[in-house]
Parts: C-alpha cells; sequence; structure tokens
C-alpha cells in the first residue's frame, strides 16, 4: 500500500498552479491581459497553428527562478522543456509545453504560520490551456466554447510533499504562497489565477488517496478538504472501501463528485520538445535574480519583533502583503513604529476592507499618511480627527497639514480654552453632576461627550477627563 | 544560366510579367501530366511579378520558386500533402518564404510530397492526391518525400529553383532519383519558422535545383539566424556561391566503405566510384573510412525519433481550428477520432501509433531515451571522422528509382530500410549533397556528399567540381 509511510489522521498534498503576471504570454508575444473579446489576443503560435513556431518569454524564467529561491529549492543546471501529450479540446496543440524530467527547482520548503515547514517537491513552468466556456452551465450545455485568450499564459507549478496534515494547514500554506508570490511581484492577484489539485487522504483508509481537481482560491480548498476528509471518513464508517479516484469541487454545492476512477498513472507520452532548445542556467542568471530578490515576510517579521517592538501578531499582518510593508517601513522612519503599526493595521486597514478596496488600487501619498500620523503623534489632532482624517485620504489624496488648518481641526490644547468648556459642560448639566457625585460613571461619559461636542472633537477626551473630574471635585 | 536571366529581368529586357504567364502555363502542363504541384498559386506568382517589373530588383528577381508544400505561404493552401489541412491557409509567411520574396523570387505554388513527408518515394500522398511521376520515366517514381520539387526542377525549361525539406532524406532522394542537385543544410542553418513540422529535431529546410550554383545561390538566401525560431544558428552565413568553381585540390574524402557493399545496386556503384575517380583526377584524395554505428544503427534511431516527435506534431490536426472539419456528432474523443480516421492516410497512421507506442511510459526508456543516445554517438562518430575528412562521399541512394510495380511489393520495413545511406547525416544533423553522376541502368544515379557541421561550402566546392 502507497500509504505505509504516513502516520497521521490526515494527509493532504497540493499541485498548484500559479499564473505569473508577465506582461507576454510563455512562448509568443501576445498579452497576458487587457481585452477580454473572446479570441483577440491570440496568434498562430498560442493557437498552435501549423507551422508556428514557439520563442522562450525569458522574463517567466526569471520569475519562475525568483520563486524557486524564495521556497529555497534546489535549482536544476538547465532549462528543458518537455511535450505533455492528452487530448482535450482546451488544447491548442493537443500537447501542453511543461517540464518533465528536470524541473526548474526542487526539494524547497515554505513555513508555515505556526513555524512548520513544508517540504516543496518541484517547481516548475509551463502553459496554460484555453478556457472552456459552457454557455448553460457544464451540466447543461450542450457545447462548448473555447476562448483562446488564455492559451499559452505562463504558469507556475508549485507541488508540495504530502506533509500538509489537515484543511486548514492546507488553507494557511496557500495563504502563506501567496504571501511569497506577492512579495515577489510575479503574480497579480488582480488578475492572475492560483488554483490547486488536492490529493487527500485519511488513516483509517490506509490511505487511500483521492484527488480533487482545479480548486479554485485558499477558501475553497480548505472548503473542499473539509468536506473531502469527512466524506472518506463517512464511507469508512459505513463500512464502504475508498477507491484511488480523481473527483471534481462543486462550489455551488460544497460538494465533492467523482470524475473517473485512477487505476495507472496518466500516460501523457512525454518527450523533449525539440522545438525549444536546452537553455543552461548559469550561476550569472541565478545571481541576477539574487540581486533582484526582496526582503520577504518572513524575514520582516522577525526584524519588526526585534527592531521596532511590534508584537508579532501585528508584525504578521503588516508583512503579510508587501506594499502594506513598504509603506509601514517608509512611515516608521519617521513616526514611532508602534504607534505607526497601531494607526496601518487598525485604522488604514479597517478602512479598506470597509470600502473592499486594496491598497494597489487606491491613490495615497505616503507623505500625506506621514503628515497626519505625525499630527496624531505630537497630539496637534484627536484620534477621532485622525480616524476621520484617513478615511477622507484613501478617498483621494490631499495635504493634510493644510487641511487640517483651513478646517480648523487642530486638537484644543490650550487649558484655558479647555477648562472653559468644561465649566460651561458643568453648568449646562446639573443633574449628571451630582450623579457623577454619586459615584456613576456613565456621567462623567456624557459629560465628556458634551464637552467634546463643543469643540466638534477636538479635545482630547483624556484631557478632559482629568479637568472634569478637577472641576466636579 | 540563371545569373543571365536575372540580369535580363532587372534590366527589363525580359518582360517578367509575360514570362511568367508562359511559366505557370507550363507549369500547368507539366502538373497535369506529372502531378507535380499541390496548389498552382497563380494569383501569387503574378502579383510577385508585377511587384519585381516594378521594382527590378533583388538576387533571385524574376526566378520562379516551387515551395514543397509542408511550408507555410501566406494565403495560399498549405496542407503538407495531407487532406486532414485541405483549405489551411496560413495567415503567415514562412521566414524562407519572406526571404525568397524579398530577393524577388516569384513563388509559383506548392510540391507535391508525401503526406507530411512521411516516404522516400512520394508514393505516400495523402488521400484524394495524386502521385507524382518521374521525369524520366512515368513507370517509375520520383523520390520522397519532396518528390514534386525534384520533378519540377527536372522538368521546367525556364529558370526556377525550388524549396524542399529533408527529415530522414527527402531532399537528396527524389534529387539522386530525377538527376538534380539537392542540398540538405545543417540542422539549424535555415528557419524552420513556418514549416509544418513533421519530427522538428530533424526537419530542415533546403534547395533543389538544376545546378549546384543554383542550389547555393538558393541557400545563401534562405539561411541565417531568424529571432522567431529558437533552433536556429546564429553564426553568419558563408557565402557560398563564392565556392562553386573552386578548386578542389587536396581535398580529402572519405569513402564510406559499407555502402558501397551489399545492397548497393552494381551500376549505381559504379557511376560513383567513376564519379570519384574524376573527383581525384581534379586533385581530390580519397581515403577509405567506415562508420560503423551509422550504418548500423542510423535508420531505427531516425525512425523512432521521428516518430516520437510526430505523434505529437499530429494531435494539433483534429478538425478544430483549421484543416478538414465534419459533421459534429457525439464527445470531443468520437469526433477527433472521426476526423483522423478519415482524413489522415495509412502510412501517417502507421508513424502516429508508432510514434506514441515508444514513448509510452514502460517503452519510453527502451525506445526513445534509447534512441536519443544512440543518436550522440552517431554524431560523435561523424564528428570524429570528420576531423580527418573534408566530405564523406558515398552513393545517394543505392539504387535508381523504383517502379511503382516494385515499390507496391515492399513491406513497410523494406520501404524504411532505403533509407539506409540518407538517415546518418540526418539523424546527426550534418549537412549533405546529391550530385548527379550519370545514369545506370538509363536511370540517373546520385553521389551524396556530407560535410561536418555548418561546412556547406565544401560540399559546393565539390558538387561544381562534379558538374
Amino acid at each position: 500500500m502507497a500509504g505505509e509511510k504516513f502516520t497521521s489522521d490526515v494527509v493532504i498534498g497540493l499541485e498548484i498552479h500559479a499564473e505569473m503576471a508577465t506582461q507576454s504570454k510563455l512562448f509568443c508575444g501576445c498579452s497576458t491581459h487587457g481585452t477580454d473579446e473572446p479570441n483577440t489576443r491570440t496568434c498562430e503560435v498560442c493557437l498552435g497553428m501549423p507551422g508556428s513556431k514557439p520563442v522562450l518569454n525569458r522574463k517567466a524564467v526569471d520569475f519562475a527562478l525568483k520563486l524557486c529561491l524564495a521556497l529555497n529549492c534546489r535549482i536544476a543546471p538547465q532549462l528543458v522543456f518537455s511535450r505533455k501529450s492528452y487530448f482535450y479540446p482546451d488544447m491548442a496543440k493537443n500537447y501542453q509545453i511543461s517540464q518533465y524530467e528536470i524541473p526548474l527547482g526542487k526539494k524547497g520548503s515554505l513555513k508555515l504560520k505556526s513555524g512548520k515547514e513544508v517540504g516543496i517537491t518541484r517547481v516548475h513552468i509551463e502553459e496554460d490551456p484555453a478556457a472552456l466556456v459552457h454557455p448553460s452551465g457544464m451540466e447543461r450545455s450542450t457545447y462548448v466554447l473555447v476562448d483562446y485568450n488564455r492559451s499559452g499564459d505562463p504558469l507556475c507549478e508549485i507541488v508540495t510533499d504530502p506533509e500538509l496534515e489537515s484543511p486548514s494547514e492546507a488553507r494557511d500554506f496557500m495563504k502563506q504562497l501567496i504571501t511569497v508570490l506577492n512579495y515577489l511581484s510575479i503574480f497579480d492577484i488582480n488578475r492572475c489565477i492560483i488554483k490547486a489539485d488536492c490529493n487527500v487522504s485519511i488513516k483509517e483508509s490506509g490511505y487511500v488517496r483521492a484527488e480533487i481537481k482545479n480548486v479554485t482560491g485558499f477558501k475553497e480548498i480548505e472548503r473542499a478538504l473539509k468536506y473531502e476528509v469527512e466524506r472518506q471518513k463517512k464511507e469508512v464508517h459505513e463500512g464502504n472501501s475508498l477507491k484511488q479516484e480523481t473527483r471534481a469541487w462543486d462550489p455551488d454545492l460544497g460538494i465533492t463528485r467523482p470524475m473517473r476512477t485512477k487505476e495507472v498513472e496518466e500516460e501523457y507520452g512525454y518527450i523533449l520538445d525539440p522545438d525549444l532548445t536546452v537553455i543552461d542556467i548559469t550561476d550569472e542568471m541565478v545571481s541576477a535574480v539574487e540581486q533582484d530578490m526582496p526582503e520577504l515576510a518572513e524575514s520582516k517579521i522577525e526584524k519588526y519583533v526585534k527592531e521596532y517592538n511590534l508584537k508579532k501578531e501585528d508584525a504578521e499582518i503588516l508583512s503579510q502583503e508587501k506594499l502594506l510593508a513598504d509603506l509601514f517601513e517608509k512611515v516608521a522612519e519617521e513616526i514611532d513604529p508602534v504607534l505607526a503599526a497601531k494607526w496601518l493595521r487598525r485604522e488604514l486597514v479597517r478602512v479598506l476592507n470597509y470600502s473592499k478596496k486594496k491598497l494597489a488600487e487606491i491613490e495615497l501619498d505616503e507623505r500625506h499618511l506621514i503628515d497626519l500620523l505625525k499630527l496624531v503623534e505630537e497630539k496637534k489632532i484627536t484620534e477621532t480627527t485622525g480616524q476621520n482624517l484617513i478615511e477622507k485620504l484613501l478617498q483621494e489624496p490631499f495635504d493634510v497639514k493644510e487641511y487640517v488648518e483651513n478646517q480648523g481641526l487642530a486638537a484644543v490644547s490650550d487649558k484655558g480654552e479647555l477648562e472653559k468648556f468644561c465649566k460651561e459642560a458643568v453648568e449646562e448639566n446639573p443633574k449628571a453632576v451630582e450623579d457623577l457625585k454619586q459615584g456613576n460613571e456613565n456621567s462623567l461619559n456624557f459629560l465628556v461627550g458634551q464637552v467634546m461636542r463643543k469643540t466638534k472633537g477636538k479635545a482630547v477626551p483624556k484631557e478632559v477627563n482629568e479637568i472634569l473630574r478637577k472641576l466636579v471635585g | 544560366m540563371t545569373s543571365e536571366f536575372i540580369n535580363k529581368v532587372r534590366n527589363q529586357e525580359i518582360d517578367i510579367a509575360e514570362h511568367t504567364e508562359k511559366a505557370l502555363e507550363k507549369v500547368k502542363r507539366i502538373d497535369s501530366e506529372y502531378h507535380y504541384m499541390n496548389t498552382i498559386s497563380e494569383d501569387l506568382a503574378r502579383e510577385g511579378a508585377k511587384h519585381v517589373k516594378a521594382i527590378g530588383e533583388g538576387v533571385l528577381a524574376g526566378t520562379a520558386v516551387s515551395i514543397k508544400d509542408c511550408i507555410c505561404v501566406k494565403g495560399v493552401e498549405s496542407t503538407a500533402g495531407s487532406k486532414i489541412l485541405e483549405g489551411y491557409r496560413p495567415v503567415f509567411d514562412a521566414t524562407v518564404v519572406q526571404r525568397i520574396k524579398k530577393e524577388g523570387g516569384i513563388i509559383i505554388g506548392k510540391t507535391a510530397q508525401d503526406e507530411f513527408g512521411f516516404g522516400s518515394f512520394s508514393v505516400n500522398v495523402g488521400i484524394g492526391k495524386e502521385t507524382p511521376l518521374n521525369p524520366l520515366d512515368k513507370e517509375r517514381v520520383c523520390g520522397g518525400s519532396s518528390g514534386g520539387s525534384a520533378g519540377l526542377v527536372r522538368k521546367a525549361d525556364f529558370p526556377h529553383i525550388s524549396l524542399a525539406e529533408s527529415t530522414g532524406g527527402s531532399i537528396v532522394a527524389p534529387a539522386s532519383f530525377c538527376g538534380v542537385v539537392g542540398l540538405c543544410p545543417t540542422y539549424g542553418r535555415v528557419s524552420r519558422h513556418g514549416l509544418i513540422d513533421y519530427a522538428n529535431s530533424l526537419d530542415k529546410i533546403g534547395p533543389i535545383a538544376k545546378t549546384t550554383m543554383q542550389a547555393a545561390l538558393m541557400l545563401e538566401i534562405i539561411a541565417g539566424h531568424d529571432p522567431d525560431e529558437s533552433t536556429s544558428l546564429k553564426r553568419p552565413v558563408d557565402p557560398y556561391t563564392d565556392h562553386v568553381g573552386r578548386d578542389i585540390k587536396g581535398m580529402k574524402l572519405g569513402v564510406i566503405r559499407r555502402a558501397f557493399g551489399e545492397g548497393t545496386d552494381d551500376e549505381v556503384t559504379r557511376k560513383v566510384k567513376d564519379a570519384i575517380s574524376r573527383l581525384e583526377d581534379a586533385g581530390a584524395e580519397a581515403h577509405e573510412v567506415s562508420l560503423p554505428m551509422a550504418s548500423e544503427y542510423a535508420v531505427p534511431c531516425y525512425y523512432l525519433i521521428a516518430m516520437c516527435e510526430t505523434s505529437t506534431n499530429l494531435a494539433k490536426l483534429c478538425g478544430m481550428r483549421y484543416g478538414r472539419h465534419e459533421s459534429l456528432e457525439g464527445g470531443f474523443n468520437e469526433y477527433f477520432s472521426k476526423v483522423r480516421e478519415l482524413n489522415f492516410g495509412k502510412e501517417a497512421k502507421r508513424r502516429i501509433i508508432l510514434g506514441t507506442f515508444a514513448r509510452m511510459a514502460g517503452c519510453r526508456d527502451a525506445y526513445y531515451i534509447k534512441a536519443l543516445k544512440v543518436r550522440s554517438r552517431i554524431i560523435q562518430e561523424y564528428k570524429k571522422t570528420l576531423k580527418q575528412m573534408d566530405v564523406l562521399v558515398s552513393p545517394t541512394m543505392p539504387f535508381t528509382a523504383p517502379r511503382f510495380r516494385d515499390v507496391e511489393k515492399l513491406t513497410p520495413l523494406q520501404n524504411y530500410m532505403s533509407d539506409i545511406l540518407t538517415a546518418g547525416p540526418n539523424v546527426a544533423g550534418l549537412p549533405h549533397i546529391s550530385i548527379p553522376c550519370g545514369k545506370a541502368g538509363g536511370m540517373p544515379a546520385g553521389l551524396m556528399a556530407i560535410g561536418d557541421h555548418l561546412q556547406e561550402s565544401k560540399l559546393i566546392q565539390l558538387g561544381s567540381a562534379l558538374e
């Protein structure tokens, strides 16, 4: 039995396909993005027309090399492409140009949030097939349309060792991987697709493996795996024996269903692609890519905790997206990092989530943000004002300092003036004052609220609090 | 002489439009009798003639050029001789075609061939196509797979060069059978961009012409690096035509011993030996050499690699995007099977099945991978021998053009064995030339010379010396 080496309750391995964000396709000059009008971003190469010849996009190789380095893979000495043959309507040539014997990278690893290292079996480059369009859904359509816009897009395939032990680990693996892809700027989360074939088996069955094909998105991967683990347990519990098979995930119904029984390994009849020459991966090539490697999230987290004294949780959130981490580091050069972390993590992320926007999509001048946080840091504006300004800043850029001045938003810091407002509030609300004297703390909050209203939110609540207590005695 | 003609075209002494009309008439007449053309591109030829007349320039100015059917010509049906590609009009010109057009060559049409190049006699034409007949004897084959090219070169009495293609001997074999010159360049010397693949690691485009000079002229135009084709070589191109007529004094000829023994027609042996003597008289030195690896293993090695590659190349032909379509019934598997069953010829099916088998898990190491290893050994053997010799010589084909009725009797294996002399240089990617060297039993015999990689000039030198 294949599963003898395993001991955990659940064994999961992933085969992930991530689209790389190059401008042009893997073997022709067609654009990878732009118009979605079907079959417009195509040429004789990505349509597989007789006589056409592939020419390798070197940028895609650099991208994949970056990923191999980030995943601590051993890099192959040569780049070799093979033809993977099978007949399917989404295949322009009925073979896919892929890598077989010698993948670009192998024996790598990726660390999960828990600190567990997951082995990477291999990383290789291949071309995307076309998209099949079922005009009335997959079940009911009597015909299928083919859109070749995607045909020939560059993909990276990442295969993990079967070391993931739960659906949530699989989800976290995907999350960590997407973070790495994002840091390397080789994946565009807005237009690139990432999907996985999930291999899963359980101890009770003696690890009879099912492969769930083509699950898109890390949340879906967790859902599909959860369902499949439960299904397998139920089958075994009911005394049914499992068989090795390929299953499809239906995200609408939240179930997997059988596609075909896998009695033998699929037969792809690999040969070397004789249209592409073997390319030596020289030390110069690798070191050029190495020099271009950004600092990755893992080391940023460490840095933030050690050098900036951030909490690990804050460090993790800030480093999840490269853009956010870069912004944070710039801000932290001028503002207390702990304060900066708090404001970026809580306020900025809150507003982004609320408006369902990504940092990349908004026009944000980091200078404005630094100005704003400086005003907060120096207590020149109140936190409430700061929060309001961040909301505004994420809608459109504006000069924060000037705006605060023009709108008179500066915090009331003149003790005398503040005392005047407090006295007014005490005089106008004798009942609340009485209640406070009786020890009702809610009344203090009420009075503070009155003062804040008078100052249009420009007072620092803590200071108001102190003055009121003194006044009421 | 072509150069005289080209000068007259440039000087407007010849009305190229009128000349081309006449040439087209002649091609049609020849074709109706001998079946050399799959398509005659009259409109394109007229357009080309008009252009040449207007600018009066180009190294080929006004020369008629026929193109083997497997090489893409924009807007002209290009089927590689197969019914399954009926109606395929490429949206682009092959790089070689672009270069020929630029030099004022007038493209007159697509020449007949074995379907996808699958044959040595041009009898394996696609379903519905007619078999080309030998220009010297209609009872006999033209040779293949570039049969239409060689036949037309022999028959045309106007300035004309043909562009052929060789995977395992398809340029020199028909040249030998039709008594003309065939020049197959080093693998990678001429861009394959626009060539409908037979076996990509073996395919080479090269000229068939009446004289070595004309072949050299054409090679000079089509050779050279092409950024659109990854296996195309970057090395600068030799001025091949300068080597025509150059003294061969001291040139070392390695005479391949096994090629003259058992299996080779006695009279062919005699004619080729006579030719070698003439070369010796002109100052060349002949030495016997033996190439045991190539003699023994080139044919199986060639067929394994070629079939593995071709079975993947032909997969794309399934009636979905171009070429023949059939009525849509059943799932895609049934549809693809139907299109392929109805439109591939028998030899194409045989090679797809054999090639698919040889690359399946379990067979792959024993056949495909082993063939790749043997190929390296064969290359090493040639390179070693060519360190001592300038060129290697042998008959091109072990016999003269056979009669159709005799070819019919051959088993597939006997068919494949007819490539025994040409498979070696093709597997090794070495340039080779076939030069007519008299008649054996009334039919032309050819001498083949093989050079080291990128040593086409030596072959041209030797070819012109023999003429």
